[in-house]
């Protein structure tokens, strides 16, 4: 409210009128667009742009008016190298896809949440009719539409549409900052559910970025009594420290095993550690994080880095290993992040390094693939003047 | 695309129009409701004891019958039209149908429990209509093609099959465990053959009829055993207890079976299951009688027992009961005793009431 100094429109701004002329305006002001986006046009580019509002696909969805988005390395990854793996951007597509907002219309189904509503979004739409989605593995569903992985758009335009049951209501004490931040921690419920990290014992994580951090966390609200940082930066593991980490530990150049013995004496892991996280997808950790395990340990793949790496397969298998892979997130996983931070067991708000406005998203971008801070969040678009 | 053009086709219905009051109507064909639904033609339907039940007494627990419906959930049929978005099936193709479609949004549906979806669409089950039609409209992803040497009669007893396969998985069944199976029933024997097929090292069918004995044997289970009756004035429990450990000499079963699936619903099975089960076993409900019974909780807190319940079918029954069949290691046709046209399912339904000892499966033939 009052007198705000708007930014000046960047040059990249295109504006599409959705009735004739269908000239460019360069100086339309954002009231008259309608649903403004954040596009990757092709690798290495991007550009703000209006797009038609989406409409509701069925009786049981919701319009959801988008307030917070975190930036993931994924979609950093897109924009700097247009593929992951066989993923590949073959037309333009809006980013994001770690988002919170509130609800501005419903389906004629709809009955669990109602305009108003304040909303973490689950990004990801599964079919519901395939084996995985009904073995309850929805994240593994072969038909799965998830924003910002191509060809789905993202969420970092002013309205995004979702199915009711993948919008979780926020309690009035959880912000709509921190519902942002339900995506990264819905994925390291997942990580840990996969770890099955029971009460007492011992977890070491590899790699304090956002999802390492809150790994952490979510290891400690689980009961875990030790739980070790490992990474190359020492200002990450020292907020690691601050916040979730008991013990912390900077890579050296070593070979993994040294290394795994040394995060091993160091922490006091007796025989190894019973849980190793990878959350990094660096080659020396995979290997450290096989070597840090006392026999019968569990390891779990949540980073990815190279796809084929080197990987101790004799330690393995001589100490007889549970080793998972753990992708996004399932049933169940956002409602307990929501309710982690409700209860307070797990803290989010000291992840958000900064935020940005809607028109500044490629700045947060940069800011990202320079590392900097740890979730930079993007503003929705603003209403008006 | 649509195999029956016919304007003229009509179709007609078993209906249970209140407690005890079936008649047969004919109704409109039913349409499809969406891309991924398909209509199918129905060819064979066997009678279950729910069936039975809505039709005697009106009720199951909280399914109430308050406006008619049409009866039947075990049937095969022949895929006559199907949506848009289909891919798994074709027009022509023969199938076995699961007949309880769930919501797919709710917390069961997302953790892979869809038997306990609250707002599942179950045939027969009051308000929903069953399979006793010519036609059935159900989701593609509920259709299981059968191969050509499998027969329709096969295909409808996939149902009971994916029943006993459900019970396996709850009860957790790992190769070269000891079973006990009390009930020789359609379920019971089921379960007897699903647990071999799947590894058993011994398993025993416990039932109060012979002739029930006789046939278990012949089909799935290595030993029978008939219990002794309670002599007058004998405490049902101290009963139960002596059972139980008849069961465990008899056989030489230790300490008691790995598992027990309970397929009769009868409380002196009930409270001899218990009894038998061994100290850290695993006790599966799967019978349905009396719905509060005396139990010996005690027993199955000191020998720390899995007790669990097991209800219909979840993700990867259905493909299974199909494969058991298909293979040859469940002969299904041999529990069918008795087949009925379309038009006398009245009849079809009269003699399962009867509870007659020689009768085990009844199957109704579809409209021609």
């Amino acid at each position: 409210m009052g007198q705000e100094v708007r930014p000046p429109l960047p040059d990249c701004l295109l504006i599409y009128p959705t009735t004739p002329p269908y000239a460019l305006e360069r100086d339309e002001t954002l009231t008259t667009m309608q649903n403004l986006s954040f596009v990757l046009e092709k690798t290495g580019v991007v550009k703000f742009e209006d797009r038609p509002v989406p409409k509701l696909a069925s009786d049981y969805d919701v319009l959801v008016n988008v307030k917070f988005t975190g930036i993931c390395g994924s979609d950093v990854h897109y924009w700097q190298h247009g593929a992951i793996g066989s993923f590949i951007v073959k037309a333009p597509m809006v980013l994001g896809h770690e988002s919170s907002g509130i609800i501005t219309a419903v389906g004629d189904k709809v009955s669990t949440v109602k305009v108003g509503d304040r909303v973490a979004m689950e990004p990801g739409i599964p079919c519901r009719r395939c084996i995985r989605c009904k073995d309850g593995k929805y994240n593994l569903c072969v038909d799965m539409r998830f924003a910002a992985t191509p060809p789905i758009d993202g969420t970092l335009a002013k309205y995004y549409t979702l199915p009711e049951d993948f919008c979780y209501k926020l309690p009035e004490s959880v912000s709509l900052e921190e519902g942002a931040l339900m995506e990264p921690l819905a994925v390291g419920v997942h990580i840990t559910r996969q770890a099955n990290i029971q009460p007492g014992q011992s977890v070491v994580v590899f790699g304090s970025g956002p999802v390492g951090l809150l790994c952490c966390a979510v290891a400690k609200a689980y009961g875990a009594n030790k739980i070790v940082a490992v990474d190359i930066n020492k200002e990450r593991l020292d907020f690691a420290k601050s916040y979730a980490a008991t013990d912390i530990v900077v890579s050296q150049r070593e070979s993994a095993a040294d290394s795994a013995a040394r995060i091993i004496k160091d922490c006091d892991l007796g025989h190894g550690a019973d849980v190793a996280i990878d959350a990094s997808g660096a080659e020396p950790c995979i290997q450290a994080g096989i070597h840090v395990l006392r026999t019968g340990g569990t390891y779990v793949q949540a980073g990815m880095g190279k796809s084929d790496i080197t990987f101790p397969i004799g330690a393995m298998g001589a100490k007889e290993l549970n080793v998972k892979g753990s992708f996004r997130y399932s049933s169940g996983d956002y409602r307990t992040s929501v309710d982690l931070v409700t209860s307070g067991r797990v803290s989010v708000k000291e992840l958000i390094s900064n935020k940005v406005k809607f028109l500044d998203a490629e700045t947060a971008f940069n800011d990202v693939k320079a590392a900097k801070g740890i979730k930079v969040l993007i503003e929705g678009v603003e209403d008006s003047a | 695309m649509i195999m029956k053009t016919d304007e003229q086709d009509s179709n007609p219905s078993f209906v249970l129009r209140a407690i005890k009051d079936v008649a047969f109507e004919d109704r409109a064909v039913p349409k499809l409701r969406d891309e991924h639904d398909v209509r199918i033609h129905i060819a064979q339907t066997g009678i279950c004891g729910s069936d039975v039940h809505y039709w005697q007494r009106g009720r199951i627990g909280d399914f109430i019958l308050n406006s008619p419906i049409v009866l039947g959930h075990e049937s095969s049929g022949t895929v006559v039209e199907v949506g848009s978005a289909v891919k798994n099936v074709k027009v022509g193709q023969r199938v076995a149908v699961e007949p309880g479609v769930p919501c797919r949004f709710c917390g069961y549906c997302r953790s892979g429990q869809y038997n306990l979806c609250n707002d599942t669409i179950f045939a027969a089950t009051p308000p929903w209509d069953g399979t006793l039609s010519k036609y059935y409209i159900v989701a593609s992803d509920y259709t299981y093609p059968i191969p050509d040497h499998m027969n329709m009669e096969e295909g409808a007893l996939v149902e009971p099959v994916a029943v006993a396969v459900q019970i396996t998985k709850v009860a957790d069944l790992r190769a070269n465990q000891t079973v006990v199976v009390f009930g020789c029933g359609p379920i019971g024997v089921l379960c007897q053959a699903v647990a071999k097929a799947y590894g058993a090292s011994r398993v025993i069918g416990v039932d109060a009829v012979q002739s029930r004995l006789d046939f278990a044997s012949s089909f799935g289970a290595d030993d029978v055993f008939l219990p002794p009756k309670p002599e007058s004035g004998v405490d049902p429990i101290e009963h139960a207890e002596r059972v139980a450990a008849l069961l465990k000499e008899k056989f030489n079963l230790g300490e008691g079976p790995d598992v027990v699936l309970e397929c009769t619903g009868a409380e002196p099975c009930i409270q001899t299951g218990v009894f038998v089960t061994k100290k850290g076993g695993t006790y599966v409900q799967a019978g349905m009688g009396k719905e509060v019974v005396a139990f010996p909780i005690t027993t199955a807190c000191i020998r720390a027992l899995n007790i669990k319940g097991s209800i219909r079918y979840t993700t990867g029954c259905y493909p299974a009961a199909v494969d058991l069949v298909a293979s040859g290691k469940i002969d299904v046709k041999r529990l069918i005793t008795n087949r009925f046209k379309f038009e006398e399912a009245e009849q079809a339904f009269e003699l399962v009431k009867a509870g007659k000892q020689d009768v085990f499966k009844v199957v109704i033939e579809g409209v021609q």
